[in-house]
């Protein structure tokens, strides 16, 4: 059925009007792939301080489908499955806590995580746990459909989005306009969109306990039975995280503008601008990201002889208690403009070069720097060497681990919203069938490609990227 | 905005300089000169909206539709 579909849009042109080319001669179809791992001790699920281990595949399908000779409908639907160590440790201990016994590892899992002392549960934040955080799914779809006229001088479109995980959810819609001139040699364009999201916040064990059963929370719940430790080792009971409240405004709304003008320079360069205006409400902190305050005492979970050596990966069972959860202002405007700059040098090289400078009222500035030099050494095989800098500020409401006082209004110890610097270095191999020789069925490949990135950020972080793309043309 | 000014300027300026014809964008059509980014670097773009505290100007995400930055 969706064969015939293909063929019956493909074949819908209107030879009364006459000819003119068809925007999408056929419908495209891409199947892409990637594959990221990253590594890092600064989790923000843990304060600043811990394991951030995570992986993640994106199988994604996008369909480009002519509906007639004008219009064009693109069908983008993706799954993104992760495991995290980071989020994992929402709830760093064994699931059962000593609620249900405390003795009972029910951890099956290949996470070597849940240690066990004596009877009491114990964590880390620098292993992975086994609870239901540890992996999601995010799928997402998106639709965009676009019309241009028959002078191919004016094009708009609307698209909508959709995509879901576990704790948060979005539907987003938008439009654009994009106008040529001058023998399309200029190309002006606009574009708006709205996401409406939400959150179905999910605290840290401990202060989603405090949340349930308030003040008598450490004989109750998953504290029952549970020895809370201080500082020395000692059992105490003066753990009280009275900062925590749950969050009540749980949607995060988005509304962006995009314009951007290119111009083609000569016969052999061309540069575009590009400029956002962006505005954020709701909830733009993230509920499970603790903090722990320098001016409050420490409590912790789990064996006390790792607490002198809490903050480096020697520690393999114990578990700090959160102060509070990330605080961040409920609005935050954002400005990020670009430029690229695209030069054909010769049949075998093309640089393209792209500057971004972003700013936003929470005082991050960031520049970013990329810079491809793709090389062909066939009519069929590119080689792509790519390096891409990166720089920026931390927001004003940012501090480390254990630096933040309780008497802020606003925190947060996200190592991605710090001060830092990264390096991303890439290579990427291009096939390009000319001829649409290999065939799977009526698709006919038109082009592959796969890319590697490593991605080094100079507060420790790395992350490896790779990712493959096949595009079908449907005969 | 007081750096995109001048750009915007200098892009209008040029644009009346030059006319590029249509059977003259050979070089310019080519797939590698298009000015958007490039099909496989839209998980690269991903990533780095959660790891990097800026985002947009660039096609991908701008903050909104996912929990990141």
């Amino acid at each position: 059925m969706i064969c015939a579909f293909f063929v019956t849009t493909a074949q819908n042109s209107n030879p009364a009007k006459g000819y003119k080319k068809r925007v999408l001669e056929n419908t495209e179809v891409d199947f892409l792939m990637s594959m990221y791992k990253q590594e890092g001790d600064h989790s923000a699920v843990g304060g600043g301080v811990g394991n951030e281990e995570l992986t993640d595949v994106t199988p994604t399908i996008v369909i480009s489908m002519p509906l007639n000779d004008d219009d064009v409908l693109t069908i983008d639907a993706g799954i993104s499955s992760y495991t995290s160590a980071s989020s994992s440790n929402i709830n760093p201990f064994n699931e059962t806590g000593a609620s249900s016994g405390g003795g009972a590892r029910d951890d099956d899992d290949e996470y070597d995580d849940d240690y066990l002392s004596g009877s009491q549960p114990t964590g880390t934040p620098w292993l992975a746990s086994s609870g239901a955080s540890h992996s999601d799914i995010l799928a997402s779809v998106h639709v965009d459909y676009s019309h241009s006229s028959d002078d191919r001088n004016l094009i708009w479109g609307a698209d909508a989005s959709f995509s879901v995980e576990y704790d948060y959810t979005s539907f987003g819609f938008g439009g654009s306009l994009t106008k040529l001139f001058n023998e399309k040699n200029t190309e002006a364009g606009i574009k708006g969109n709205v996401y409406l999201d939400k959150w179905s916040p999910i605290y840290p064990t401990e202060l989603n306990e405090y949340d349930l059963y308030g003040g008598n929370f450490l004989s109750q719940g998953y504290f029952n039975g549970v020895n809370v430790l201080d500082q020395n080792g000692n059992v105490s009971s003066g753990y009280y995280p009275s900062a925590f409240t749950s969050v009540t405004d749980r949607s995060r709304n988005s509304f962006s503008a995009s314009f951007f003008l290119s111009q083609i320079l000569s016969k052999r360069l061309q540069a575009a601008v590009f400029f956002d205006l962006v505005r954020q409400d709701g909830l733009l902190s993230t509920p499970y990201h603790r903090i722990y305050f320098a001016d409050k005492s420490n409590y912790y979970i789990g064996e006390a002889n790792y607490i002198p050596v809490y903050t480096t990966p020697q520690n393999k069972g114990v578990y700090q208690l959160a102060d509070d959860i990330e605080r961040l202002p409920s609005t935050r405007f954002k400005i990020p403009m670009g430029a690229r700059l695209n030069y054909y040098m010769n049949e075998t090289f093309v640089l393209r070069m792209y500057y971004r400078y972003y700013t936003d009222d929470w005082d991050l500035k960031a520049h970013t720097v990329n810079i491809d030099l793709p090389v062909r050494f066939s009519q069929r095989f590119s080689f792509t060497p790519s390096y891409r800098y990166y720089t920026q500020n931390e927001v004003k409401y940012y501090a480390p681990y254990e630096a933040h006082l309780s008497t802020e209004k606003y925190y947060t110890s996200d190592a991605d919203l710090s001060k830092f610097n990264s390096s991303q270095y890439s290579a990427a191999l291009n096939y390009t069938d000319i001829f649409n020789e290999f065939k799977i069925s009526r698709l006919a490949l038109k082009n592959a490609n796969l890319k590697f990135s490593h991605y080094k950020r100079n507060d420790g972080l790395k992350a490896n990227i790779i990712s493959v793309g096949f595009k079908f043309i449907f005969q | 905005m007081k750096k995109l000014i001048p750009a915007l300027f200098i892009l209008l300026l040029l644009a009346s300089c030059a006319t590029v014809k249509e059977y003259e964008k050979v070089y310019i059509n080519d797939p590698d000169m298009k000015l958007t980014a490039n099909t496989n670097e839209r998980f690269e773009t991903n990533f780095q909206v959660y790891r990097e505290g800026a985002a947009g100007a660039n096609g991908g995400k701008t903050g909104g539709g996912c929990g990141c930055n």
